[in-house]
């Protein structure tokens, strides 16, 4: 028999064995356990509102909605946090990456795992309220890990956006699924390890997939029932720009303007699959109920020579109106991006000195470039911006088939990682990574949803990499100091009226540092990377510090499943 | 053709892949009897025929449905998938997936690298970055394949077809295979079959 009567036969015998009854689909059951009784209380939204002045809860992902990571609570300082110790520790279900961001809700804490579990436990002992553990679908597309940053809750509703991309709405009390939305299609490259914002009568949600061809967004879905209410698309239908040449600093970009004008008249705006993810949650100005957020790269990565213009508004600040998802004021920091240097972590509302030195309203993001920015609320204008965290050469040099070495390395500078601000001392507090890479790159067409980077950045094997924690005084954009690590941070920080900074390594080590002077004061062991943001909360009186240690997939730290909370004698 | 197809077929596809479709209801209603054809190559024991073709036992179920719907939206090219997968529907690619996904990985009984092989590999992957998406330990995850364990040989051809571009429904894993040296290629393929 030749090769073509086998087939025919092999797909008679398959075609007729799949024609006939449909299999059943798979009723998705989520599974959770109850294991703990506790009081848990439900959440008003002038709580919420008042989450910075709240020095017994950590209500939000970065701490109140200006996402200062700024704590009042002062019990630990810097006198005795030399005296801190380990008050429980749980052990997750999942060791896999952690890059959860605790919160604290009346002695109850959520957090969630890889892999979107949440768990509820009595914030005094450790002890497991419940466990929800997502059912996930087959279809998952992400990058960098399955990732999962945190939860919040509003009223009696606890919110978690799922790898699979759906948002899902928990009864807090027990886990029980109150409803579930699907936010996109995981097929075409969506996924969600963000936490989402919930306010008002609103939660609010991004999305990743820059790494595949995506269209980004900002959706905000109704907090009871789930319905869509608006969705802004982070890439607009005409996504051109100014046809920029430099970058937010002055540096120039070496776009081949002409080449992709060339372009744009072949093959019209690339808007609908440009990327343009938004990885973590916007700040919230209360007084004028605008939302600040930033964007990430355009898609794919490395290769622009298939979308022309200035790729809006990926690499960018961007402020929409939070009743009607409207566009406001956006700020660009890299136009035509080919370095995957986009904007991720968290953007933080505080008041700065303008350009005059009056004291005005801010908003501050610190980028993958190495550099703070800081902007003015009103427009989203550029003020300032501060000397760079990490060693920058070669910028802005383009990638090549061979590979062009330029520093920073893709991860940054700033990841996603959020910052802390101390508005008392005007500083803000930022981890970084310093990983010399070379920058590859080669042309493909849009691959329907798959890995689409235009090429590759690679570290360079034998060059020293390390990492930092760094204080940058926002008004005048210089640091105040510089803790170099040995190893590249990812992760978060966190700033307390203690006077204290606390953040965490790759290699274990969880510390405390004078937030002043840089000074370590106290330092930890975890046994597995400290790659997640801590939070601070009191219970009956007494200050807790707690952190995530599981390690992280994008950094290939040593994996764990721990949550650990520390206090005092 | 209606009835039982009551013989089996043995053929020789190509060079030296053995297709073996075995006795198989054209009615059939239990996904074993189902999945059947796919044994033929794939093995009756999760053990491939030929060491070119994958382990499907235990693969991601994400993963194998992609496959099938690239195969027959013809972004994978395969003179024997595509005509296979040409009437089969998403829902049945996805029973078919989750079918194979929960049986176990076989052990295909390849040697463990040696420690200089394996420390460039581990290398390599901490250059460009393979376990971002491959997860701890190459065990995959959703949509992104197993590697620990896979054929050695079925890894050779898929990355020098990745390459080529010869296999074209994955273009970003095309980028990373060109810019990764075929030395340290060919270390991460002797590593990852011996895990």
């Amino acid at each position: 028999m030749d090769k073509r009567s086998i087939l025919a036969v092999a797909l008679a015998v398959v075609s007729g064995i799949l024609i006939g009854p449909v299999f059943a689909q798979e009723v998705k059951q989520e599974a959770k356990s109850i294991s703990g009784k506790a009081k848990i209380s439900s959440v008003s939204q002038d709580q919420l509102n008042k989450a910075d002045s709240n020095a017994n809860n950590f209500l939000l992902t970065n701490g109140n909605y200006a996402q200062t990571r700024f704590h009042p609570a002062r019990q630990i300082g810097r006198n005795n946090v030399k005296n801190l110790h380990v008050a429980w520790i749980f052990q997750t279900e999942v060791k896999e990456s952690l890059e959860t961001s605790p919160i604290v809700i009346n002695g109850i804490m959520y957090v969630t795992t890889s892999f979107s579990h949440v768990y509820a436990l009595d914030a005094k002992t450790g002890a497991e309220i419940w466990h929800y553990k997502h059912k996930m679908g087959p279809v998952t597309t992400y990058c960098c890990g399955p990732n999962n940053r945190g939860v919040q809750v509003l009223g009696d509703l606890v919110y978690l956006a799922t790898l699979d991309a759906k948002l899902v709405a928990l009864n807090a009390k027990t886990g029980d699924v109150v409803w579930q939305s699907d936010i996109a299609d995981p097929e075409l490259g969506y996924s969600e390890t963000m936490a989402p914002t919930v306010i008002k009568d609103k939660v609010l949600i991004g999305t990743n997939g820059g790494e595949y061809g995506i269209r980004g967004f900002l959706k905000a879905y109704d907090a009871k029932t789930g319905k869509l209410l608006w969705t802004f698309n982070t890439v607009p239908e005409s996504s051109v720009g100014v046809w920029a040449t430099k970058d937010a600093t002055g540096r120039d970009m070496h776009r081949d303007i002409q080449a992709e004008k060339d372009q744009l008249a072949k093959a019209g705006d690339p808007y609908q699959k440009l990327g343009g993810g938004v990885w973590q949650n916007p700040a919230i100005d209360l007084a004028t109920n605008r939302l600040y957020f930033v964007v990430g790269n355009p898609s794919p990565d490395l290769d622009g020579s298939n979308r022309p213009g200035d790729n809006l508004y990926t690499d960018s600040l961007v402020s929409i109106d939070l009743e009607t998802g409207k566009y406001v004021c956006h700020l660009q920091y890299i136009a035509h991006d080919v370095w995957d240097l986009d904007a991720v972590s968290p953007p933080v509302l505080v008041d700065v000195k303008g350009k005059d030195g009056k004291v005005i309203p801010g908003v501050i993001h610190a980028g993958k470039t190495g550099h703070i920015y800081v902007h003015d609320r009103k427009d989203c204008s550029l003020i300032r911006f501060s000397q760079a965290m990490v060693p920058q050469e070669n910028m802005w040099v383009l990638p090549t088939k061979e590979g062009a070495r330029m520093l920073p390395g893709a991860n940054g500078g700033v990841e996603w990682s959020p910052i802390a601000t101390d508005p008392g001392q005007g500083l803000a507090y930022a981890i970084n990574l310093h990983q010399p890479m070379t920058y590859h790159v080669e042309n493909s067409p849009y691959p329907n949803g798959k890995l689409w980077l235009g090429g590759a950045f690679k570290v360079i094997p034998g060059e020293a990499q390390a990492g930092n924690i760094t204080a940058v005084d926002y008004n005048t954009g210089k640091i105040k100091w510089q803790v170099k690590t040995p190893q590249p941070m990812i992760g978060g920080i966190l700033a307390t009226a203690g006077g204290l900074v606390f953040t965490g390594e790759g290699n274990g080590k969880f510390a405390a540092y004078d937030s002043s002077s840089g000074k370590e004061l106290w330092n930890f062991r975890a046994g597995a990377g400290v790659n997640a943001p801590p939070s601070t909360y009191m219970v009956d009186g007494k200050q807790y510090v707690v952190v995530g240690a599981g390690g992280n997939t994008q950094v290939d730290f040593r994996r764990g499943n721990n949550i650990i909370a520390f206090s005092l004698n | 053709m209606s009835g039982k197809l009551s013989a089996c077929i043995f053929g020789i596809v190509g060079f030296f892949i053995v297709l073996d479709v075995c006795a198989t209801p054209l009615n059939a209603q239990s996904i074993e009897e189902k999945v059947q054809v796919c044994a033929g190559c794939h093995g009756q024991n999760g053990k491939p025929v030929d060491k070119t073709i994958p382990v499907i036992w235990g693969q991601q179920q994400g993963y194998l449905y992609i496959q099938l719907r690239d195969f027959k939206r013809g972004d994978r090219k395969n003179d024997i998938m595509q005509p296979i997968v040409s009437s089969i529907e998403r829902a049945d690619m996805l029973a078919i997936a989750e079918y194979f996904s929960k049986k176990p990985w076989p052990d295909l009984g390849q040697p463990r690298a040696p420690k200089e092989v394996a420390n460039r590999a581990l290398r390599a992957n901490a250059s460009v970055g393979c376990t971002g998406c491959h997860l701890d330990q190459f065990q995959g995850d959703g949509t992104v394949p197993r590697l620990a364990g896979m054929s050695r040989d079925y890894m050779t051809k898929t990355i020098s077809d990745f390459r080529s571009r010869a296999r074209g429904n994955n273009p970003g894993m095309s980028d990373l295979m060109l810019a990764t040296a075929p030395d340290d290629l060919a270390a991460l393929t002797e590593y990852l079959a011996g895990l």
